[in-house]
């Protein structure tokens, strides 16, 4: 099956570069606004017949194969997925039955994987293809028979261990041993309880530098999907595991309970262990139902977006980027829109050293844009770079935007084409939040640096805990092209002194 | 069920109080399809209203829709409701997810307008979600999980579908349904009824017989208000139903016990034999325009007794000739609901096939294992034992590859046991003459257990590893045979290996019916196993374990049996 390439061109205006003198008449040149397919392309393989492939986990084998965990309980091997011509890649299916294969990581000819009550590893020992050895390497937190008790892990971080984060039992309480926890298992398969507050991870991931974030989903204490940073002792903002601390010494006392209908930057004064969420992938607009992360490490073979981050959603079916910076030791930064237009909703993905993603999930529960109802697909740039803002980083009085084109001077002066909203969630009890609290700063300024890639915009007032949704649609390369993707969302945990 | 239990049972020397006085796998269910009590009532006053009648004299019709939880569904995917009618519409959202109902327009395509809300969800935001679109008539707020909202409304006059749908995002695509508005067709005229007296277990020729009573039918229903008999009689109602338009007519019947219908002296749809009501039956014919003999054919053994005749048109919605509606009537015949719990069973091939899920009978980590040769068995990674076997088919996947996965599955052959208690571990020392046999509930550990993984022998046979008491333990299980001819075999090699514990015993089997036989030991009537060095202490059958005794070889047996065992009712 080819894929079929959506064009979906907006026809607008620009100005030519020259610019006219005010009243005079002038000829406006409509041009095409580019489509995401003219910078990275989505191909779908196609899946074995003899099963619904629907991808949950995917991590790279060594021979250039790749390892895919589905729902179904299966792990297939596919040889040939780095080919320029995916009809080549082949299916062997290496394992079944494992109750939902969230997490694979493979290591030293094992391929661990997690299922819902344990981490194990598989290997092929008589060299059929198909693995027959089963370890069990952790199976040290509980599991209830509630359907929502989810189970995701990472692959190996730099000491050695593997990350799981697990789903609590339904939306609101943890009915088993540290459900609603973020935990390490270490190679001895010892486990150590790491963050409480977890309510329903979509998936887990490393950034550049190996920190480690997962993702969570809108629900009580979530008024949007989230980006968390897994900062070990912390408590990630869901309150309904805390049983567990009497189980965790190592974590020391349970923190405060968060007070009911109140504010992430409120309760953060009062609880210090209180993570904020790194970025929230603001509900509803960039996505629903966020899942896994993906961090450029190709080394520019994925596009000028080396080291930051991709993140899936299942409801949506589309991929968004994340830029991240650290500012008075909280991760925060902002989430693009990147890439939509994939067949399923996505949960599992991994890129590779060429900087292909291969991406892949399901809609079976909830519900996906993609309309089909599993799909496995790999994403690649085409050598072209895309005019978007490559980073957006919080300044003490606004923010700099780091555009990966030079910018059309004019355009980048003009403070009509800039404009910002600020919001924020309920961080509460009950499901979800509307935005609130909306604050419309004005843009004071923009000055095009002398790299002419670099805009720098003094907003009054930035708000401490606050989304920060900004709007470039006015703002044009120096070829005259619009921004991509001219919206992105902030969230500004703390606001730099300098 | 064909399930045998495996009953509380004294054991000497190993008293039973540890383990779960219920089977503890089965979780409550809540009804999804419950309907609000008078919806009936108000449908029949319904029938004759329309005339003269005074709006707001007629209480409204009360409809409950639910949302069902973890299955991104309404419980209705069609509502049948008059012209005009009076509705109460119930939504009640039990899912954990927030979900509303928007009722549009006959003829718009809900999924176009779920999507078009993601090409402004800013603004679809602010709205909650609720689309901007002229065709919307109705709609509840966005309710959040555990809430429920009232909706009282007048249906439409026109006639038509009008699609409904949550438009939460992504929600359309599985969350919608249609509103049927239609007139409801006539009902029967010149309608009598004649009781017969007998006992019978199938329906006799009511013509050879000779009517014990017979009168006209209270409104024209059709009607088991025979205060005299309430087991073992027969009753006919006859009457005659007005046609207007020429075309296909479908009728349905259900009833407790068996029942037939025909028209014009032609059978259209039957129900024989001892049942409970549990389906409707439908049947269908064309009929010409004019007045049409029907004739409904019913007899009661014993219980309960109920009859559901209803009809429906070309020009009509469904609607009912009896005055007991079935629970579902609304959703038509049964045969025609799409299971979501069954219909993916797994083939079993020349090779064994591994299933880790929730099965009914082994907790929360069951193993389930089908084999070639027709026998399929379960291994709990909690209570470290083989939780159940049986025969005939291994396992239906659609509970956990429906929707999101939740709920424990039961085994799909036939004769399926549990060797021994749910939960009783592998192995235990007697510490005192009545010291309890450990028992584990589903989703815990037992203590002085760990669970190891397993490893597929060349024939891609498990063999299950686990510690105990710092006893490494093998439990492998090899088959021959097929067990649904009667010549199955089930092979179990238990090895450990390590310092095994002074007064061990291994647990072979306990149940309600265990017995000595000639060569062996009787699990049920289908299953005999044989152990050497086996004891049977009351109804426990447990190997003595130790120094001398580091391997244990039992063999299950299935027995030729003359077929499957039914499910009782």
């Amino acid at each position: 099956m080819k894929h079929k390439v959506q064009t979906a061109m907006k026809t607008l205006f620009v100005l030519p570069g020259l610019l006219l003198g005010a009243g005079a008449l002038h000829a406006q040149t409509p041009v095409q606004a580019p489509a995401e397919s003219e910078y990275y392309s989505i191909t779908p393989f196609a899946t074995p017949a003899e099963t619904a492939l629907e991808v949950s986990s995917v991590e790279l084998l060594p021979g250039l194969k790749v390892a895919v965990g589905t729902r179904r309980g299966e792990v297939w091997v596919v040889d040939g997925a780095y080919e320029a011509d995916v009809s080549k890649a082949r299916f062997q299916r290496f394992a079944e039955g494992q109750h939902e294969v969230m997490g694979l990581a493979w290591k030293d000819g094992y391929l661990y994987a997690t299922n819902r009550y344990e981490v194990l590893r598989m290997k092929d020992e008589d060299g059929d293809g198909r693995a027959d050895l089963f370890e069990t390497v952790c199976d040290k937190w509980g599991v209830s028979g509630d359907y929502h008790e989810y189970t995701f892990s990472s692959r190996f971080d730099k000491a050695g261990d593997l990350w799981v984060v697990l789903c609590l039992t339904g939306s609101f309480s943890s009915k088993t041993d540290f459900r609603g926890w973020a935990v390490r298992i270490k190679p001895d398969g010892s486990l150590v309880p790491t963050c409480s507050g977890i309510r329903s991870p979509g998936g887990i991931g490393f950034d550049a530098d190996g920190a480690v974030f997962y993702t969570d989903n809108q629900g009580p204490w979530h008024g949007s999907c989230t980006l968390q940073h897994l900062v070990p002792g912390s408590f990630q903002g869901h309150p309904g595991g805390f049983a567990w601390y009497d189980n965790a010494p190592n974590m020391g006392p349970r923190p405060v309970e968060p007070n009911d209908e109140s504010r992430m930057v409120t309760e953060r004064a009062r609880i210090k262990e209180l993570v904020p969420p790194a970025v929230y992938m603001a509900h509803g607009k960039v996505g629903n139902s966020s899942s896994f992360i993906v961090c450029d490490t190709s080394g520019g073979k994925f596009g000028p977006f080396q080291k930051q981050l991709f993140v899936a959603d299942q409801s949506h079916s589309n991929i968004s980027r994340v830029y991240l910076e650290e500012v008075n030791g909280v991760k925060q930064g902002v989430v693009f829109p990147f890439l939509k237009g994939f067949k399923s909703g996505l949960i599992g993905g991994r890129m590779n050293e060429e900087g292909q993603i291969f991406a892949g999930g399901s809609d079976r529960g909830w519900g996906a844009k993609g309309g089909q109802p599993y799909d496995f697909e790999r994403v690649q740039w085409t050598g072209k770079v895309p005019f978007e803002v490559h980073e957006m980083r919080a300044r003490p009085d606004g923010f700099e935007l780091a555009f990966t084109e030079k910018v059309d001077a004019a355009s980048a002066a003009d403070l009509k084409n800039y404009s910002m909203r600020e919001f924020t969630y309920i961080y509460q009890s009950k499901y979800g939040s509307p935005e609130v609290d909306e604050v419309t700063p004005k843009i004071t300024s923009a000055t095009l640096g002398a790299d002419g890639k670099t805009v720098r915009i003094k907003v009054e007032p930035l708000t401490k805990g606050h989304i920060h949704e900004l709007h470039l649609d006015g703002v044009r390369s120096a070829a005259g092209l619009p921004v991509l993707h001219p919206v992105g969302y902030y969230t500004l945990n703390e606001i730099p002194t300098k | 069920m064909s399930r045998i239990q495996a009953n509380q049972s004294v054991c000497p020397g190993l008293v039973l109080g540890a383990h779960p006085k219920n089977d503890p796998m089965k979780f409550s269910k809540t009804p999804l399809s419950e309907r609000v009590g008078n919806v009936w009532l108000s449908l029949l006053t319904g029938l004759v209203a329309g005339i003269g009648m005074e709006a707001g004299a007629a209480e409204p019709e009360t409809i409950l829709v639910r949302t069902m939880q973890a299955q991104m569904k309404f419980d209705q995917a069609e509502i049948a409701v008059e012209p005009g009618t009076k509705i109460k519409l119930v939504l009640e959202n039990i899912d954990d997810l927030p979900h509303n109902i928007v009722f549009f327009k006959p003829g718009t395509d809900v999924v176009a307008v779920s999507n078009k809300q993601m090409e402004k969800p800013e603004e679809a935001l602010k709205r909650n979600w609720l689309p901007d679109d002229p065709r919307i008539w109705l709609n509840s707020r966005m309710l959040n999980p555990k809430e429920k909202q009232e909706l009282e409304f007048t249906a439409p006059t026109e006639p038509g579908v009008y699609p409904y749908m949550c438009s939460f995002p992504g929600h359309v695509l599985t969350m919608q349904g249609k509103l049927v508005v239609q007139k409801k067709g006539p009902i029967l005229t010149s309608s009598h009824f004649a009781v017969y007296l007998g006992n019978w277990d199938k329906l006799p020729d009511f013509k050879a017989l000779k009517p014990h009573r017979e009168g006209e039918l209270p409104d024209n229903l059709i009607q088991l208000k025979f205060d005299d008999y309430k087991n073992q009689y027969g009753a006919v109602f006859e009457g005659k139903l007005a046609v207007g338009k020429e075309g296909e007519y479908e009728f349905q019947i259900s009833s407790d016990d068996g029942s037939r219908l025909s028209v014009d002296g032609k059978k259209v749809v039957e129900y024989d034999r001892i049942h409970p009501s549990s389906e409707i039956k439908s049947g269908k014919l064309k009929l010409k325009p004019g007045e049409h003999d029907v004739r409904v054919e019913y007899f009661q053994g014993g219980g309960n007794a109920e009859l559901y005749v209803a009809w429906k048109g070309p020009d009509f919605s469904i609607t009912p000739l009896s005055q007991w509606l079935h629970p579902s009537w609304k959703g038509g015949a049964s045969t025609k609901k799409k299971s979501e719990t069954t219909g993916m069973p797994l083939p079993v091939g020349s090779e064994p096939v591994v299933y880790r899920n929730f099965i009914e009978g082994a907790g929360n980590r069951g193993i389930g294992v089908g084999y070639p040769g027709g026998m399929s068995l379960a291994w709990s990674a909690e209570s470290m034992n083989l939780a159940m076997v049986w025969r005939g088919a291994f396992i239906d996947a659609a509970r956990h590859w429906t929707n999101r996965g939740g709920g424990h599955q039961p085994a799909l052959g036939y004769d399926t046991l549990s060797p021994v208690p749910v939960g009783a571990v592998s192995m235990a020392v007697q510490t005192a003459p009545d010291s309890p046999w450990p028992t584990v509930a589903p989703g815990q550990k037992p203590e002085g257990f760990s669970w190891k993984g397993y490893r597929l022998d060349s024939k891609r046979q498990p063999e299950f590893q686990y510690e105990w008491k710092g006893v490494r333990v093998r439990d492998r299980i090899e088959v021959s045979g097929d067990a649904t001819k009667g010549n199955g075999r089930m092979e179990r090699t238990v090895s450990l290996s390590g310092s095994i514990p002074a007064g061990a015993l291994f647990l072979v089997g306990e149940t309600a019916s265990i017995k000595k036989v000639a060569d062996g030991f009787e699990l049920s009537p289908a299953l005999k196993v044989r152990a050497e060095g086996a004891e049977l202490r009351g109804n426990c059958l447990v190997v003595p374990v130790g120094a001398g005794k580091s391997e244990l070889k039992i063999t299950y047996a299935w027995k030729e049996l003359p077929g499957k065992t039914e499910a009782a009712r």
